[in-house]
């Protein structure tokens, strides 16, 4: 499959290489569960450590993924191919959760996610599972302390490793914001974890 | 990667990252199955709330489910507990069924709809009376016609004032078919 393709106008586009795009071109309800299967993890992650709640977290993926379907629907098979559908569908993530922001903009702030325990994976000893489990609750209560730009900046770089350029995209600012944002809010994470008594 | 490198926080950060709980993905998208009734081979579309389309197995469900539902609609291992035994007696009222995608006034039409027993019929202006809308017959109509649960709401056994049997989804000789089973008086 060639990654980039000649339009009849001449115009050069990236396209596809991205299997998620080429089985939604093919058929868009078996496509996506593949886009579901391929992201599922991925939007999870950002929208738990984003809201703070699990139950937030389960409510912003599963309208992410709805809307995602439904934009999908009033595409045409060009535009569906060409689609990165990475960038794309975090794309729609973030305003879901910016939509969801601004309707709750006057409740309480995020508060501590893992009040719940998490499962325990069958491959760890449950000593490691606390352990693991009290360090990522004191962390995403860091996180949940920084400001907007700074924890989505740190979400998307460094909790699902998502590239700066991205990012930048996702977010609609410049890769140097980013990186600005990245910066301040890692060096605050630092400071504030080693006055709560470090986190590993 | 060196000593140096290695940040306990970004270790952390790293670390976060969790699956979506199971069975997020069916609030997602619906289940969708083929199965038998007395009338041929259906395609039937369920949610974790219950039935939500009946219609024949054919080459328009997937775009007819598409256009009235705009959700993702997805293979599933097996059909409703019940609903072949459903079909086959014609007392679907066990059955759970999922009406949010219809308008209010369509979902009281078809709550009236359900309560008819097997071997019976109504009048359209029966349904109308019976939501306390008596003057919308015409609207009742509609409202079956469009009714997203064929069989599993047995909208067949509303029938016109005149005792003719009036239209059906799946076709006025399917209808006086039904009701032949039914035993019912018409």
């Amino acid at each position: 499959m060639a990654a980039r393709q000649r339009h009849e106008s001449g115009r050069v586009d990236d396209v596809s290489n991205d299997p998620v795009a080429e089985a939604l071109a093919k058929d868009v309800d078996a496509g996506f569960a593949d886009l579901y299967g391929a992201y599922q993890r991925l939007v999870f992650s950002v929208t738990l450590r984003l809201s703070g709640r699990r139950a937030d977290a389960e409510d912003l993926t599963a309208e992410a993924f709805l809307r995602a379907f439904r934009a999908l629907l009033g595409y045409d098979t060009d535009r569906v191919r060409a689609l990165r559908t990475r960038a794309w569908l975090m794309t729609i993530v973030m305003n879901v959760w910016r939509n969801h922001q601004r309707t709750m903009a006057r409740k309480p702030p995020p508060g501590d996610i893992d009040a719940a325990p998490e499962p325990v994976d069958g491959a760890e000893s449950v000593e490691a599972a606390a352990e693991r489990h009290d360090t990522a609750g004191r962390l995403a209560g860091l996180l949940a302390r920084l400001p907007d730009p700074q924890r989505e900046a740190i979400v998307l770089r460094h909790v699902v490793d998502l590239p700066v350029g991205d990012i930048a995209s996702i977010l609609g600012m410049a890769e140097g914001t980013v990186r600005s944002h990245i910066s301040r809010g890692l060096s605050r994470l630092r400071t504030d974890a080693v006055t709560q008594g470090g986190l590993s | 990667m060196n000593s140096f490198d290695r940040d306990p926080v970004l270790t952390d950060l790293a670390a976060l990252p969790m699956d979506a709980p199971d069975g997020l993905l069916d609030r997602i998208a619906t289940r969708w199955s083929r199965v038998g009734a007395p009338i041929g081979e259906l395609a039937v579309a369920f949610t974790r709330r219950g039935i939500a389309f009946v219609r024949p197995d054919d080459a328009d469900f997937a775009p007819a489910f598409r256009q009235r539902f705009a959700r993702p609609l997805l293979p599933a291992p097996a059909v409703p507990d019940g609903l072949a035994e459903a079909l086959s007696t014609g007392d679907g009222t066990d059955l759970d069924v999922d009406l949010d995608a219809a308008g209010e006034f369509q979902r009281s039409v078809l709550e009236a709809t359900r309560s008819i027993p097997v071997g019976q019929v109504r009048p359209y202006a029966w349904v109308a009376a019976e939501i306390g809308r008596p003057k919308a017959v015409r609207a009742v109509g509609t409202a079956l016609a469009t009714n997203p649960v064929p069989l599993v709401i047995p909208c067949h056994r509303v029938v016109r004032t005149d005792g003719s049997l009036g239209q059906y989804i799946f076709g006025p000789d399917t209808k006086r078919e039904l009701l032949k089973r039914e035993h019912a008086d018409v």
